[in-house]
């Protein structure tokens, strides 16, 4: 049998061929650890100047989880760890080996139009670029191994049924098919039962409808241990992807025993935390968050707004039983000058009143991510790929990428890059449309005849007592005509669909059929289990909702590739833009720095700023020894800078020699350094 | 006599007498540990060896990892192994001096240890616990901060953290500024400068006391905070000091970030030392009970740490209740409180983590209470603006009060008379305050109090962790080679042999009964509901063994009904993981 990943050697010439190149290109299959790890050191070491391999750390069965840094470094020029830089993630969940691939030709891309692409070359001239495309090798061995099944986990032993066993029983490959699928055994306790439209898919019995079950299913396998239950402790062990500290979910054997528990998870977060260059993670796993805004914490209704203490509220000139936004509250206490000189902070006041956690985007991060999501839909589109953009999954408890916004502080952006399509809506061609009626007369409307004014009704999800004979009466009496209607139609929200609902999966088998025939879904075909009995082993193929067939990666890949390039380029930047010195007579000079943004993103997050990890601007002046500072302070900070050069200055009064000149240096750890040497005359 | 005969006498008389003096020399095994001053890192260590050596068989020594600068976490572990191996009994476990000020929890824990050894063989009450439970002893999980809290120059609050390096202020320079020892006297205190615009005037009754003028009420002074200078000249003085973090929020359970919980550190367990503990205690799995040992404010502490947690279960509850509220009895003047609603949040504490993720029924004492004698009037809640008054003469009298117990209790040692100093900023003021050892840690004269009640607080919990008996077997025979076997399992303590929250959440193995024999074969076996009506709850047989999801409840009983093939002699054991493991022979015949 053809293994699906075997592609037609004319699909690997051309990606070959692109390779060499320098297009964005999928290399034609989803490659192994060892296979990744091998990309990148080929990389590495054909491209010496610019491209370098990094550790991030081991996994729990000990491969090792890199990254490579693709920056140049100029003669001379700030070091590539401390200049900003980017973050590029992929396959954090084991699965999304799709994820694996985009980062390794994001990668390929970038080393190769270095000193060809105008717009690469100046970003890694002045940026740094780290790819780890791989952060979950453990898991993979779902997939590269037989039988093929689907597996987040890393390699954790862990006792999941608490038999003082563990790993004693996972599921096994009955049929001999190369796939864990599911196995489907009559039982009078069974809640199951085939789908009346697909009958290849399975569904709950529903007892309001009448149903009564007729199976119960299990994962195709053996009870290994004798005791009763069915692949209840497989191999491995923790979910990376729940295992970061954002409204984590504590009791889920799954998520491990307390967050940042892996050695994954660690290696991932120290290496954040060491790299304190990094303003931007850019993700792939099958959490699309571009799309799917939606968080997981619980939001609470006054999650942002808040009441003010009483002492407080007065001090403040705030009545202390409103409630009040966060930054209302900060831009209070600064302007009562509560803070003797210090700024007051938005996290100072959240941990003053007693907040907790965000668990929302902050309001003032929205108009940025919008803008991200609004030109991705726009890409989208044009493109043409058949995503479902209803069905983008958002982050769940204790994801990696909720952790980069809520705790790290910076914009993230995760893509899943392919999903299942779905089929486009067939309109019947004589279907009766808002637009249809709109152009219609009542005459015409009524020579259509009751059957089809009755289906428009159905359709339209009318009452039962109001039928087609009272519409028909109603527009002959002039009540109602097909323009009132079809404004009525577009005004009224679309019906829930009755009882010709579609399975949630038929789109997926609709698909698979297509796609992947006989090879996306297995037939439920019997088998003598030893304990179980007569049992029907079937089931999704794994790994099919998640990795496309090689061909549809392709165009997937090409695309975010270059929408990746293109968010690179917006990263923050800061520039010392103009200086300007004044005479004020008597060797009194007044001093002028004017600091800029010229990237596109901020130079940091509001949640950054609450979460305290994002660092303020300072701007020192350095003096010589014949120099005094009349006024301002040696070290002034600016607390951020918007996108798109977006200026504050900062200004001293310095008492000098003239014609000694001073020095002023601006830096923060997200943006490096920057500075200028200002001659007093 | 003959001069070497001479010699032989002499000397002989000398070891005689040197053993008078000195019991040490003729009997190797006796070591003598005082509680009147405080043990730094070296003489723990010593102390530690000379039990651990004195006691072999009953106390192991071994060091779990090492701190930040590379002194070793001692644990010390009691058990008598003639009676079971460690790992098979109820597991009690002590930590002190998370907080590297919090100092006197290793000393009231290296009392309990002493204690147990000491008194083996000679009450029953020690014996019977080194026999029935396995003690897990960490004197201080935090020597670094101990030895600098004691020996370098510091003050009643710090060094609270460990010491790696840490940026308080976010300037990208970690440690750079913190207090100064200006008037070299070990401790810091705090500065004052006379100035007319001051906001502080001296006490009428006594002028070492700074008391707050009244509103439009001339000052005398101003209070400059504590000893120090601004070490990085960025204009702050003492804004980053060594460490900066706070060991007791890095623990896994309900953990929350540092904008959350300040000091929480970027992740949990993130530093050796609390590292280090995590690893220990999951090495333990037979912990069921625990006391993380701090100062001070005289309070029994259980959890929950926070809000967000919602109550303990009741039966949990009632365990706490019934330990808590003995130990207000065993030391006087103590409250058990419960954190989050009696103190303030806590997130990511070791007892959230112990109690949460372990099932381990854990309380922290803060030790000592405040040294002036009279109970002080509670300070904490809303008061009443025309209250406001009332209360600073309260307040001011236990100031008053405060100043009698330094003059003529302490003599003047634990306190710093306000002395002239040049500072290079603020010019000429004063230095003075109360001194590093005259708050939050007993002064030495009360110390082997604070010791001996703790301890035996502690010890009364370990007491209080489940005891297992299997109290009966009845043996019946039926036809076809079938024994009907009654087992009642029960439990004479207050603690259940697993704790309620990991029953609820399978925090881990439920208790386990197994049968083995030659000839047996356990064939079903059934939970007694109503033994009047022979009522039975079925449980699930696997392998001659049954798992016991519930445990045996606290003062309680277990009894179950097995069907048994076979014959001859067999075994019935009872294996809990945090209860103990209880075996009995019956013969089937």
């Amino acid at each position: 049998m053809k293994r699906r990943g075997q592609v037609p050697v004319g699909l690997m010439m051309l990606a070959t061929f692109s390779v060499v190149t320098g297009a964005a290109s999928f290399s034609g299959k989803y490659r192994s650890p060892d296979e990744v790890a091998a990309a990148l050191r080929s990389l590495a070491s054909a491209h010496p100047q610019i491209a370098k391999i990094v550790p991030i750390g081991k996994s729990y069965g000990g491969v090792e989880i890199v990254a490579l840094r693709i920056a140049a470094q100029k003669k001379g020029g700030a070091d590539p760890d401390l200049r900003t830089a980017a973050f590029i993630g992929a396959n954090i969940e084991g699965l999304h080996l799709i994820g694996t691939e985009a980062a390794l030709a994001i990668s390929e891309k970038l080393v190769n139009s270095y000193g060809k692409d105008k717009d690469v070359t100046e970003l890694l001239d002045t940026r740094t670029v780290y790819i780890a495309p791989l952060l979950n090798p453990d898991a993979t061995r779902g997939y590269f191994s037989r039988p093929q099944q689907e597996r987040r986990s890393n390699a954790r032993p862990v006792d999941d049924d608490l038999d003082m066993r563990v790993d004693e029983d996972g599921p096994d490959d009955l049929n001999q098919d190369g796939m864990i699928t599911q196995m489907r055994v009559k039982d009078p306790e069974g809640k199951w039962l085939p789908d009346p439209k697909e009958p290849r898919l399975m569904k709950i019995a529903d007892p309001q409808k009448g149903e009564k079950g007729l199976y119960k299913i299990y994962t195709e396998g053996l009870d290994n241990d004798g005791d009763g239950e069915y692949n209840e402790d497989p191999e491995g062990g923790v979910e990376l992807n729940r295992n970061f500290p954002h409204d984590y979910e504590y009791g889920l054997k799954a998520a491990g025993l307390y967050p940042v528990s892996e050695p994954e998870a660690i290696a991932l977060v120290e290496f954040l935390d060491r790299h304190r260059n990094i303003a931007l993670v850019l993700n792939f796993s099958t959490e699309n968050t571009v799309l799917n805004l939606q968080q997981t914490g619980q939001a609470k209704a006054a999650a942002d707004r808040a009441k003010v203490p009483r002492m407080m509220a007065t001090f403040l000139g705030l009545e202390p039983d409103q409630e009040y936004t966060l930054k209302e509250i900060v831009d209070a206490a600064n302007a009562s000058g509560m803070g003797g000189g210090m700024e007051i902070t938005e996290d100072m006041v959240a941990m003053f009143l007693g907040m907790g956690p965000a668990v929302q985007i902050d309001k003032q991060d929205m108009p940025v991510i919008e803008a991200v999501q609004k030109e991705y839909k726009d890409v989208l589109k044009e493109a043409k790929l058949g995503y479902p953009e209803k069905r983008a999954k958002g982050v769940g408890k204790g994801s990696f990428n909720a952790y980069c916004y809520f705790q790290y502080g910076v914009p993230v952006f995760s893509f899943d890059l392919w999903a299942v399509p779905e089929p486009a809506k067939e309109q019947a061609k004589d279907a009766l449309t808002a637009e249809k009626l709109k152009t219609m007369s009542s005459e015409e409307f009524l020579a259509l005849g009751e059957d089809k004014i009755a289906a428009l009704l159905k359709e339209q999800g009318a009452p039962p007592n109001f039928n087609a004979e009272m519409l028909i009466k109603m527009v002959k009496s002039g009540q109602v005509d097909p323009q009132k209607m079809a404004e009525m139609m577009e005004k009224m929200p679309r019906p829930p669909a009755g009882d010709g609902e579609e399975h949630p999966d038929a789109y997926v088998l609709k698909w698979a059929d297509v796609a992947l025939p006989k090879k996306g879904f297995v037939n439920w075909t019997p088998f003598r289990h030893p304990t179980l009995g007569d049992v029907e082993i079937g089931g999704f193929a794994p790994y099919l909702r998640i990795i496309p067939p090689p061909d549809e990666a392709e165009k997937t890949i090409a695309l975010h590739t270059d929408f990746v390039v293109s968010l690179l380029q917006k990263l923050p930047g800061l520039e010392i833009r103009k200086t300007e010195v004044r005479p004020l007579g008597s060797d009194v000079y007044q001093l002028t720095a004017y600091l800029t943004n010229p990237g596109w993103f901020p130079t940091s997050t509001a949640q950054g700023r609450r979460a305290r990890t994002a660092w303020p601007i300072t701007v020192r002046l350095k003096l010589g020894s014949e120099q005094t500072l009349f006024s301002g302070r040696p070290v002034e900070s600016i607390p951020y800078l918007e996108g798109s050069g977006e200026t504050k200055k900062v200004e001293w009064t310095v008492k000098g020699k003239k014609g000694t000149s001073v020095v002023i240096i601006a830096g923060t750890p997200r943006l490096g350094t920057t500075s200028a040497t200002v001659v007093l005359e | 006599m003959r001069a070497q005969r001479k010699i032989e006498i002499y000397l002989l008389a000398v070891f005689l007498l040197a053993g008078i003096f000195h019991p040490g020399i003729l009997c190797p095994e006796e070591v003598r540990l005082s509680f009147d001053h405080f043990y730094d890192h070296a003489e723990l260590t010593q102390a530690l060896r000379a039990l651990a050596t004195a006691y072999p068989k009953l106390a192991t020594l071994q060091s779990i990892g090492k701190s930040y600068a590379g002194r070793d976490i001692w644990a010390l572990c009691l058990n008598n192994p003639q009676t079971g191996p460690a790992e098979r009994k109820p597991g009690y476990y002590v930590d002190g001096n998370i907080h590297g000020n919090e100092i006197q929890g290793a000393e009231v824990a290296l009392y309990a240890a002493y204690y147990l050894l000491k008194n083996y063989g000679k009450t029953d009450f020690a014996t019977r616990l080194l026999d029935e439970r396995a003690f897990y002893i960490v004197p201080t999980m935090n020597p670094d901060s101990r030895d600098w809290y004691i020996h370098k120059a510091s003050d009643p609050d710090s060094p609270r953290s460990g010491i790696v390096p840490y940026d308080d202020d976010r300037d990208g320079v970690a440690d750079e500024d913190g207090p100064d020892d200006l008037d070299g006297d070990g401790s810091f205190t705090m500065m004052r400068k006379k100035d007319p615009h001051g906001m502080y005037k001296p006490h009428p009754d006594d002028p070492r006391i700074m008391v707050r003028v009244k509103p439009g009420e001339k000052g005398e002074y101003i209070l400059l905070g504590e000893e120090g200078i601004d070490n990085d000249g960025d204009g702050l003085i003492n804004e980053d000091g060594p460490g900066g973090y706070d060991m007791n929020r890095n623990y896994g359970f309900n953990w929350q970030p540092d904008y959350v919980q300040r000091g929480a550190g970027p992740y949990p367990f993130c530093w050796p030392e609390t590292k280090a503990v995590r690893d220990f205690i999951l090495a333990h799995p037979n912990i069921a009970g625990a006391q993380n040992f701090h100062n001070f404010g005289g309070m029994i502490l259980r959890g929950p740490g926070a809000k967000n947690l919602g109550e303990y279960l009741p039966a949990d509850r009632k365990v706490y209740d019934f330990v808590g509220k003995r130990g207000e009895k065993i030391i006087p003047r103590y409250r058990y409180v419960t954190i989050y609603k009696d103190m303030y949040t806590v997130y990511g504490g070791s007892i959230d983590f112990l109690y949460s993720t372990l099932g381990i029924f854990t309380f922290s004492n803060e030790l000592d209470l405040d040294a002036v004698e009279q109970p002080r009037p509670e300070r904490r809640g809303a008061q009443e603006e025309e209250d406001e008054e009332g209360q600073m003469m309260m307040f001011q009298s236990g100031r008053i009060e405060e100043m009698a117990y330094h003059d003529h209790v302490l003599m003047g040692e634990q306190w710093s008379d306000w002395k002239p100093y040049a500072h290079p900023l603020y010019g000429d003021i004063e230095i003075g305050g109360v001194k590093k050892f005259g708050q939050r840690v007993p002064p030495l004269f009360r110390l082997a109090e604070t010791c001996h009640r703790n301890a035996a607080f502690c010890l009364y919990h370990a007491d209080q962790l489940a005891r297992l008996e299997i109290e009966k077997v009845d043996v019946a025979k039926l036809k076809d080679g079938l024994f009907q076997v009654d087992v009642v399992i029960a439990n004479s303590r207050v603690t259940p042999s697993m704790s309620a929250v990991a029953v609820q959440k399978k925090l881990h193995r439920p208790d386990r009964l197994s049968l083995s024999g030659e000839r047996v074969e356990l064939v079903a076996a059934g939970q007694v509901v109503d033994r009047f009506r022979g009522l039975n709850r079925q449980l699930k047989v696997h392998e001659n063994a049954l798992w016991v999801e519930g445990g045996v409840p606290g003062f309680g009983r277990l009894e179950l009904r097995l069907l048994i093939r076979g014959g001859g002699q067999a075994e019935i054991v009872y294996d809990s993981l945090k209860g103990g493991y209880k075996t009995k022979s019956i013969v089937l015949q």
